[in-house]
């Protein structure tokens, strides 16, 4: 499949951890529930369970053709460009003290990353932090600062 | 402990810090340099793990296991490798991005040997240079590809280091390594670090100073005040209003005054003991804008003054309002242009430290040693100070101020000691001087066949805190806004207002990237009312040879404003008859500072005991690569050869002064002392004498550019000596909004190097495309502005057209071997070129900066889910 895509190259990311199955048992109202509709309909196999039995793409095999995003029923899966590997991977906007409960990664909303971020790139919105990848200079600055590793690099670096 | 390793060497420490602190003062690994430290500059950028990364975002607490690699560990034929590509692609300027390239390039092409010029933009595009436009950055890229694929390194395209030749510049090596020194790559021996605590109001006045907690700190070295002080305590580099120090009782002009001075022995204790100093304030309301300056009860940004204008000119030839009233076509325009912030990308820093002689030697970062050395010395009350420029990471006429020198000296004169004061990149924003915001209504007449009858314009500046070069940007700004046309009624008025706001100074343009704007707007406004093309208009009116300009100077044999315009003919019209939308305008700039000015230029030649000439001027390379240039001169003007000589960077104890690295001047006015000093010397070696026959003798040559002053009772007074012009095209994709081109023609006189020629051009007019669509320097309601790097919009790697930068010579100009200055020029006519370019796109006009409705204006907003 690789040969078909063309450059910037783009793929499905998970806004989700992922976390709360292995930690509190199915709880947060808005991340992935595992229910396997984004699998089912990935034509490429680019989508495969995480640790957490949490949907995870494969960015080599993903073509970005957005039937995963479609797909799920949380509308946590949507199209990023990979050279921006820094990603926000929670989708909770319950407040803080809510947000904590659910998860132990989840996105509390504290803002640290907006304040850390030079590029004015992340926001808090709904009580969850937002990339904007056409701004983002992906420095890993939030992920690094981020209280609830929240924010993750898709490379491993950080 | 944490353990990793780097350059192949296994590294283990107990302090947690940032990975670029580590590398830079625990290893002393000074290619990755501290540009931002807030993730933004991309200066740092070393390799994880094969994978890019910026040094001052990981902790050394997170790096355990793994493996890093800066410039320095590079293989040698990497690094030759690299050198080579850099050099012939022309791709070094200031050179302080340049590691942090080097290492993106590496990581690049280790997993993609022959990558497509989109995923080397991509490579880059996270990594800031403000010189070179990356255009020659990513031609570095493809070469070292290439040369990485076949292993073989090609000799260079051109050895011949006569004029005109495109060389690689000398520099090439030492920034590519990373080994070349700017003031914050020196440790020394005891040194200690200085910073300024600064005001906590824009204005307010400072009823005490408390600094015996701080004092009592461990590890402090000092606390200085305005007492502390034995010279003047207002400097400035042309009127005398920037305060050292603010002392008590005195009035603070905005956020970035310095009320106190601290040096301890790291920089955790200097930020501990700025919090440990007590001023008391008595906040008064401070001055936000022009408007509030200009106000009748408006307060005084400044005790020692009456009112807030810093200066007011007015300039008037002919009669313009009647030649308007007259005039069968009128067109009016009220425009605006922003603040705009440098950003270069090396932060100011200085070394100050006793040298053998009992002297303070300040090891700088400026445009101009003697200035650093003229300011020190009044502000210290001694000429015991010397000053030796480091590199220079480049400086847009934000470096001609004094920042850190002058704290630096300071505290080595009180302490004896070995100082670096460095500033945060906020301090940065905040400090330096920026371009000046203009405000402007101009109304331009013209006959039936779009000859223009007459100019008259009105224009405001915010000058902020200190005086800097507010008076001269205004002077400047008046007397290009006419533009580089034939016509004799012309008549402006410009003030500078004092306000709370950060200062304004000097900026690639000096005041005439303002005025262009509104200059060349009014121009495309008036030949659509005509009915004709902007080309034609300009064509029509363009300043010939013999010529006179509206400042009623005749200009000479080398103007060649109609050949830039003949160089973008066919390519415009075939855009415009192609119902493309392009967008037109021309400039001119002056070259030398002008207008009566003692404008001088010294170079002494150095025949040294390793038998090869040394090149000594006070002249500062901030980027531009004036050293290559007087080398390519000596070599064109003796018959010595590159490897004879040696350019050594300014100084004020052997070099003599040749003034600013300003107003385009160095090439044109060093370059022409340079030449006479090569006389002396071949008049030296007539006989046959070898160099080492004169070993010892120093030839100098000088060379003042003479010109009359504004108002001079002469029919045609000579302004300037030299003039360059430019016409620049920009060409929009109708489909996507974006920029497809910019056609930049530039008269540079002769091209001492042309693709140094071709990088100014380059990196000018992507400057100039951040200034036209995005760029941004926000200051809120306590005078406070932006501090974020990241948040400035400065244009990205991914983000540039192409650019055609062509380069026309043409000879005329009878000194410096016909070479004008090209640095401030590139930059002038590109924001109208694009705000008319738009204009066709969307039947928009544009009268203010960053214009509006473009896609590259983004802000943040929540990601749409796609799909």
């Amino acid at each position: 499949m690789a040969g078909q895509k063309t450059f910037p190259y783009r793929a499905a990311v998970v806004s989700c951890n992922g976390e709360c199955p292995a930690s509190a048992g199915f709880q947060c109202k808005y991340g992935c529930v595992g229910c396997g509709n984004c699998m089912a309909v990935c034509e490429s196999g680019a989508i495969v369970w995480n640790e957490n039995q949490t949907a995870q793409v494969d960015e080599e095999l993903c073509t970005a053709c957005g039937a995963c995003v479609k797909a799920c029923p949380q509308e946590v899966i949507h199209i990023h460009e990979c050279a921006n590997y820094i990603v926000v991977r929670c989708s909770n906007q319950d407040k803080g003290k809510a947000a904590k409960e659910v998860c132990r990664v989840s996105c509390i909303g504290c803002g640290i990353c907006e304040k850390t971020c030079t590029a004015e790139a992340v926001k808090v919105v709904h009580n969850c932090a937002v990339i904007d990848e056409r701004l983002c200079l992906s420095c890993g600055m939030c992920a690094v600062k981020c209280p609830r590793h929240v924010i993750g690099d898709l490379r491993g670096i950080f | 402990m944490y353990t990793f390793t780097v350059n192949g060497k296994e590294v283990s420490t107990d302090k947690k810090q940032s990975l670029l602190r580590f590398l830079r003062d625990e290893l002393h690994l000074t290619s990755v340099k501290d540009g931002c430290s807030q993730g933004a500059c991309g200066a740092c950028t070393v390799i994880i793990d094969g994978q890019t990364c910026k040094a001052c975002v990981p902790s050394t607490d997170k790096l355990e296991g793994r493996n890093i690699l800066t410039v320095e560990g590079l293989s040698e034929w990497e690094a030759e490798v690299f050198t080579y590509a850099y050099g012939e692609a022309g791709a070094v300027q200031c050179g302080f991005c340049i590691p942090g390239m080097v290492m993106c390039t590496k990581a690049l092409l280790d997993v993609n040997p022959d990558p497509a010029e989109e995923e080397i933009k991509y490579a880059l595009r996270n990594n800031y240079c403000r010189c070179t436009g990356y255009v020659k950055i990513i031609k570095a890229v493809k070469l070292s590809a290439k040369i990485l694929r076949t292993g073989v390194i090609p000799r260079p395209g051109a050895d011949d280091w006569k004029i005109g030749s495109p060389v690689h510049r000398l520099d090439v090596e030492e920034k590519v390594r990373g080994f070349g020194k700017y003031p914050d790559d020196f440790y020394m021996e005891g040194m200690c670090y200085g910073s300024a605590l600064r005001s906590r109001y824009p204005r307010a006045r400072v009823l005490s100073i408390d600094t015996s907690e701080a004092e009592r700190l461990p590890g402090v070295a000092a606390v200085l005040t305005a007492e502390d002080i034995p010279g003047e305590n207002k400097i400035g580099h042309l009127k005398h209003d920037q305060y050292t120090l603010i002392p008590t009782g005195g009035l603070t002009h905005y956020l970035g005054d310095a009320v106190a001075l601290v040096a301890a022995e790291d920089m955790e204790t200097v930020e501990k003991a700025k919090k440990l100093i007590k001023v008391e304030y008595e906040v008064l309301p401070a001055v936000h804008s022009t408007e509030e300056a200009s106000a009748p009860d408006a307060p005084c940004v400044f005790d020692e003054e009456e009112s807030n204008v810093l200066a007011h000119k007015k300039i008037s030839r002919g009669n313009a309002q009647e030649a308007i009233e007259k005039a069968p076509h009128v067109v009016s325009g009220h425009f605006e242009t922003p603040w705009t912030e440098h950003a270069f990308l090396e932060p100011e820093c200085a070394v100050a430290y006793k040298d053998e002689d009992g002297d303070v030697m300040v090891i700088s970062t400026d445009q101009d040693a003697y200035c650093t050395y003229r300011e020190c010395s009044l502000m210290l009350g001694t000429d015991k100070v010397k000053v030796q420029n480091a590199l220079v990471g480049g400086g847009f006429g934000g470096k001609e101020d004094m920042t850190v020198q002058h704290h630096a000296a300071l505290i080595t004169y009180c302490t004896g000691r070995p100082v670096k004061v460095r500033l945060t990149r906020a301090e940065s924003l905040l400090i330096h001087p920026k371009r000046h915001p203009f405000v402007m209504d101009f109304t331009m007449g013209c006959d039936e066949n779009g000859k223009i009858l007459g100019v008259q314009a009105k224009v405001t500046a915010d000058t902020g805190a200190f005086a800097s070069l507010g008076g001269p940007v205004l002077e400047r700004a008046c007397t290009h806004a006419a533009g580089p046309y034939a016509y004799e009624n012309f008549e402006i008025e410009g003030t500078a207002y004092y306000t709370n706001n950060p200062p304004a100074g000097a900026f690639r343009g000096f005041g005439v990237t303002q005025t262009c704007f509104a200059t060349e707007t009014l121009l495309n406004m008036m030949a659509d009312k005509i009915g004709m093309t902007p080309w034609e208009i300009r064509y029509r009116n363009a300043i010939r040879p013999g010529g006179v300009l509206p400042n009623g100077q005749i200009v000479d044999e080398s103007t060649g404003l109609v050949e830039t315009l003949e160089a973008v003919k066919e390519e415009y019209n075939s855009a415009w008859a192609q119902g493309k939308p392009v967008g037109i305008a021309c400039a001119m700039k002056n070259a030398g500072v002008g207008v009566g000015i003692p404008d001088w230029g010294r170079v002494k030649l150095v025949v040294e005991d390793d038998g090869k000439v040394h090149i000594f001027t006070g002249a500062s390379c901030i980027g531009q690569g004036l050293g290559t240039v007087l080398v390519q001169m000596i070599v064109s003007n003796t018959d010595l050869k590159r490897e004879e000589i040696v350019y050594e960077r300014s100084n004020t104890w052997i070099a003599p002064d040749s003034g600013t690295t300003s107003g385009s001047r160095q090439t044109l006015v060093t370059g022409e002392a340079c030449i006479r000093a090569c006389k002396k010397l071949m008049e030296a070696r007539a006989g046959g004498k070898t160099l080492a026959d004169l070993a010892g003798q120093e030839f100098y040559g000088e060379y003042l550019a003479k010109t009359d002053p504004l108002g001079a009772d002469v029919p045609n007074p000579v302004s300037h000596v030299a003039y360059g012009y430019a016409t620049q095209m920009c060409i929009l994709d109708a489909q996507t909004g974006k920029i497809e081109k910019i056609t930049a023609a530039h008269d540079v006189g002769k091209a001492v190097n042309p693709l140094s020629c071709e990088g100014q051009i380059e990196g000018g007019v992507v400057m100039s495309m951040g200034f036209a669509l995005r760029e941004k320097y926000p200051i809120d309601k306590n005078c406070k502005p932006v501090e974020k790097y990241g948040a400035l919009g400065l244009i990205r790697a991914h983000e540039i057209p192409e650019i055609q930068a062509v380069v026309i010579d043409k000879p005329g100009l009878n000194v410096a071997c016909g070479a004008i200055g090209i640095g401030e020029i590139t930059s002038i006519p590109t924001a109208p070129a694009i705000a008319d370019a738009y204009y066709r796109l969307d039947g928009e006009r544009r009268y203010s900066l960053p214009v509006t409705g473009t896609p590259y204006a983004v802000s943040h907003k929540t990601q749409e889910k796609e799909g």
